[in-house]
Formats: C-alpha cells, sequence, structure tokens
C-alpha cells in the first residue's frame, strides 16, 4: 500500500514537473548505439520507425498520415526519428510532433554532431534523403520505404503482422 | 518500502530532469564552437582572385565572415564580417555561402538564411569593391517573399554575374488553382554591375528537386549552364543539365540519365558539375534509382544532348558522398567522400583523356568527426581541395598531378 502510494506521488511529481516544464514527453536524443538499442527494446514486436525532418516538405504532409496510423494501430510499436541534419530543433521537432498527433509515441531527435557514423548504424547505404520508414517484423526482417510511405501498404504490413501472430 | 518508492521518485525526477536538460542544453553541434572564427565554420567556399590571393567565406556561429590568404591556406588575413547580427542560416547540408571574385577583385557573395518558422529560404547577396574591407549592406536576390534556397553564383568571362537558385513562388499560385505543386522552381538572374544589383529573377524551369544544390558554370562566354535534380513524369527525380541561350533566356532540360529514382522526399544531395575549356560537359551526381544506385560520373561533347554512360565513383560499402567535379590546369579531377564506420575519407581521381578514362582513386584527406562537403579549387596552376573538418578545422591541400 505504501509502496502503491510512493508511487502514485511519484507519478504525481512526474507529471507536475512535466506540467511545470511545459513539455510532452521529452523527445530522447539520438546517439552512437541508440539504434540497436530501439532494436532490442521492441524486439519480437511489429516496429514501424520514421525517419523525418522539420525542414523536409514531404514529411510535414505525411507526418499527420502517420499519427493516424498509429492511433488505429496500437499494436504497431511507433518510433520517431528527427534525422534532419544538425544542428536540430527539439522544439519545433516537438511541434510538428504534437500537431501530428505523435506526441504519445517514442519520439528521437539526432543528437550527435557526426551525422554520417549515426546513419551509418543504422543503414551504410542510407545517404540521409527523408522520410524513410523502416518496418520491422516480430522475427526482426527489415523492410525499408524510402520517401513517402504509402498508408495503405502500411496498413496491409500492419495486417500481415497480426496475421502472423 | 517506502524508501523504494521514494528513491524511485527522485529517481524518476532525476532522470526526467537530466533527460529534459539534455535536450534543452545546446545541441550537440556539427560545429566544433559556436564563435564566428573559421575554426568554428561548418560550411567554408574558396575562389581564387585573380591575382592570385584566396579568398574563402564562411558560416560560423550564425554569421559570414570572407577572409584572404596569400600563401594558399595556410594564414587567413584578419576576417571581414559580412553580417553584423547573428542569423538563422541555412543550415541545410547542401547549403553553403558563394563567392565569386571578378578580374578588378571585386567580390560577389549569397546565401540563403531561414526566414520562418516554417523554414522558408531567403536568398541574401552582397558586394565588396574594397578588396574585402568591407561588404555592402545585404540584400534580397528578388523581391519575391515565398521561399527560397540553394543559391549558385558564376561568373562570365566579361564580369556578369549570373545567379540561379530554388524557388518556391508558384506553390501560391498553384495552391489558389487547385494544382498539385511539386518541388520548387528554377530561377535565374544577372547582375552586369559586378553583383551590385541584379536583374528581376525569371523563371527557367518548374518542378524541380526543391532540397539538393545546383551546380553552375559557362559553357561559353554570355551561356550559362545548370546542373539540377529535375523532377521527370511520375515523380522521378533525375538529373538535368540547362544550357542558356543568354543570362537572359534559358534553354531545353536535357535529362543526364534515366536513374529511375521515384521518391517523394529530399535526398539532400545536389550534383556537380564543371565545363572543360574545349567546352565539354562534366557532370557528377547521386542517385538511389531502380537503374543505378551510388555516385556517378558522365560526360556531354554536345551541350547536353548526349552523355557517356555513368561511370560508377566509389566503393559502395563505404557510402560514396558529395561529388565535386572540376576542370583544373592538370586535367579533370574529381573528389568525393567515403566512411568506413569511423572515419571520413576524401576519395580523388584523375582524367587526362577529358573524362574517357580515369586514373585509380587515392585517399587525398581524413577525419574522424563531421565534415562539410569536399571541394576543388584552382588558380589556374594548381587545384586545390578545399575541406572544412570539425576535427581538424579548415584545410586547403594541393593535389598532386600522380595519384
Amino acid at each position: 500500500m505504501r509502496f502503491r502510494f510512493a508511487g502514485i506521488v511519484s507519478l504525481g511529481v512526474l507529471i507536475a514537473s512535466s506540467a511545470a516544464f511545459g513539455t510532452s514527453p521529452a523527445l530522447k536524443p539520438f546517439e552512437r548505439g541508440t539504434w540497436q538499442s530501439v532494436l532490442r527494446g521492441h524486439a519480437g514486436r511489429p516496429v514501424l520507425v520514421h525517419f523525418w525532418g522539420v525542414t523536409c516538405g514531404p514529411c510535414k504532409v505525411e507526418l499527420p498520415l502517420l499519427g493516424q496510423f498509429a492511433k488505429d494501430h496500437p499494436d504497431v510499436d511507433v518510433v520517431t526519428v528527427s534525422a534532419d541534419l544538425v544542428p536540430n530543433l527539439p522544439a519545433a521537432t516537438q511541434s510538428m510532433l504534437d500537431k501530428a498527433g505523435l506526441s504519445s509515441t517514442e519520439n528521437f531527435i539526432f543528437n550527435d554532431g557526426f551525422v554520417e557514423r549515426l546513419r551509418f548504424e543504422i543503414d551504410p547505404a542510407w545517404q540521409g534523403d527523408i522520410p524513410r520508414t523502416m518496418l520491422i517484423t516480430r522475427d526482426g526482417t527489415i523492410t525499408t520505404i524510402e520517401g513517402s510511405a504509402e498508408i495503405a501498404d502500411l496498413e496491409k504490413w500492419s495486417a500481415q503482422q497480426l496475421s502472423k501472430h | 518500502m517506502i524508501r523504494t518508492g521514494l528513491l524511485g521518485m527522485v529517481a524518476c525526477v532525476l532522470l526526467q530532469s537530466a533527460a529534459l536538460a539534455q535536450m534543452r542544453a545546446p545541441q550537440v553541434s556539427e560545429a566544433a564552437c559556436e564563435e564566428p572564427t573559421l575554426r568554428c565554420a561548418t560550411k567554408a567556399t574558396p575562389a581564387f582572385g585573380p591575382d592570385g590571393t584566396l579568398w574563402l567565406v564562411w558560416m560560423a556561429g550564425g554569421r559570414v565572415s570572407v577572409a584572404s590568404s596569400q600563401d594558399a591556406g595556410r594564414s587567413f588575413s584578419v576576417p571581414t564580417q559580412v553580417t553584423t547580427t547573428r542569423l538563422n542560416l541555412d543550415w541545410g547540408p547542401d547549403a553553403r555561402p558563394k563567392i565569386v571574385v571578378d578580374r578588378k577583385g571585386g567580390i560577389a557573395l549569397a546565401f540563403s538564411t531561414f526566414r520562418d518558422e516554417a523554414f522558408n529560404g531567403q536568398v541574401l547577396y552582397t558586394r565588396s569593391i574594397d578588396g574585402g574591407k568591407s561588404f555592402a549592406e545585404l540584400k534580397p536576390i528578388t523581391a519575391n517573399n515565398e521561399s527560397q534556397r540553394f543559391e549558385a553564383l558564376a561568373l562570365d568571362q566579361d564580369g556578369t554575374v549570373f545567379a540561379a537558385w530554388l524557388d518556391k513562388r508558384n506553390r501560391i499560385l498553384a495552391k489558389e488553382a487547385g494544382q498539385k505543386y511539386e518541388g520548387a522552381g528554377l530561377f535565374f538572374t544577372s547582375s552586369d554591375d559586378g553583383g551590385t544589383t541584379y536583374a528581376e529573377a525569371k523563371l527557367a524551369r518548374e518542378g524541380t528537386c526543391e532540397c539538393c544544390r545546383l551546380g553552375l558554370a559557362f559553357a561559353a562566354p554570355g551561356r550559362p549552364v545548370v546542373i539540377f535534380r529535375n523532377i521527370f513524369e511520375g515523380g522521378v527525380r533525375d538529373h538535368a543539365v540547362m544550357t542558356f541561350a543568354d543570362v537572359a533566356t534559358p534553354g531545353e532540360v536535357r535529362r543526364i540519365s534515366v536513374d529511375d529514382w521515384q521518391i517523394n522526399a529530399c535526398p539532400h544531395h545536389g550534383p556537380s558539375l564543371t565545363v572543360a575549356p574545349n567546352g565539354t560537359y562534366h557532370v557528377a551526381w547521386y542517385t538511389n534509382g531502380k537503374a543505378r544506385k551510388g555516385l556517378f560520373y558522365a560526360h556531354s561533347r554536345d551541350e547536353g544532348r548526349t552523355f557517356s554512360a555513368p561511370m560508377a565513383l566509389g566503393q559502395p560499402g563505404r557510402n560514396p558522398t558529395r561529388p565535386f567535379v572540376l576542370a583544373g590546369p592538370a586535367g579533370m579531377m574529381m573528389v568525393w567522400k567515403e566512411f568506413d564506420g569511423e572515419k571520413t575519407s576524401v576519395q580523388m581521381t584523375v582524367s587526362r583523356d577529358d573524362g574517357e578514362t580515369w586514373l585509380p582513386p587515392k585517399t587525398i584527406a581524413s577525419t574522424s568527426d563531421t565534415s562539410d562537403h569536399p571541394l576543388l579549387v584552382s588558380n589556374g596552376k594548381q587545384t586545390y581541395l578545399s575541406w572544412m573538418t570539425k576535427a581538424d578545422g579548415y584545410r586547403l591541400t594541393a593535389i598532386e598531378d600522380q595519384p
């Protein structure tokens, strides 16, 4: 009981501190090793990792569609990574995520000045073009969609993941 | 138990505060430092003056500065600040300040800033007529208030400065007409007073890719040629050249190769162009198309009507990027970057038969942190690699004739 009480207090303080900072759940820094952590953290579940950026025109169109997809598919772990080259802009990034309905997904922002190295860890052939979506099945098979994804394709992939389960 | 809870509570708050602090602290930067000095630059662009002076323009700490070197980059003059306040300079991967130096020593500059929170750009220009001691007040290259980015400058033999850039002004008209608008327009202008004033901007081509640098050179006196990533039928972002009839008259769009890169995205990776004294166009570009993927080179001996078969550059497993080609005194030279997972190297190759064959590539520089695109610059006698790196600062390296 005490534990539960302490937990509630803890949660309350956390919410209060979050409110005091006036932020959505903080953007997580994407650094060396983060990609492997993401893969490990979501292992065994269907995951959609979306790379985008605040200065990318097609990304602005796609992001709200992805927000709706995330809402409609709680069974798919949606992860976003703001991969514009540094200096990246946390405030602009968070604002666009909020407007797209992606406040509560797991959201990262590139946080390493050596972006070639970050990209190399994710996919050695990736030159930085965004948007880019990586679909990861339960068994870890990765399919990469370069450019804006068709939501119909995401729906199809999602249905396949559920039917396999 | 309560101890566990309190500890958990404190840990939660601390962890969250740490995470917030981390994201509120200045972002990890591609710059070595935040001052306007050359050491802190993220982008540096060189040009030789007619007297052999090397001029360098760079962006650092939100400012644009210029300095000169009389000893091939070993030392530089006291920098002149072109911008007096910190600006939101266009930091896109393919953006950089541009510089041309005319026969009288006049210096024309252009660069882009982000004009608003939606990252719409504005191309600004200025000029120095006192040997870089001072620069005129910054002016927009066009009065239009939409978005301009990725400007390019080139100097004609008669001193005319030609400028081209990507401009999204017509998206408003398209939207009002209920039409789909893709990419941006290729706009251009010229200055017959050395970059003091520019003529009214004109459209050369609508529907070009909006986030890649342009390449610009002169095919012959009075005839600029631009290379750009075009948007062909079906959203295919392949490369094209356009040779102007004169500085006010655009020409046809001529496709360089059918790479078939159909993508609705920002590749952030523009092409490079140089024109040899005999008029051959030499081009290098990046694609990720269905027909081919990677860096490629080709040449045209008929002003872009036909191009040689694309020649792949670099090692596919080493992510070759950012090609730059230049007609130098010792032949055609090309550089690009490769990355091995830890270090970035600059690869160089040379052709002594106008692009028909190229010598095996050689590593001419490397760095262990982030770096600007490798550029080539020539003073007519010697070609140099110009490369800004975070770890090792600015380098101007004479390229040996024999790789």
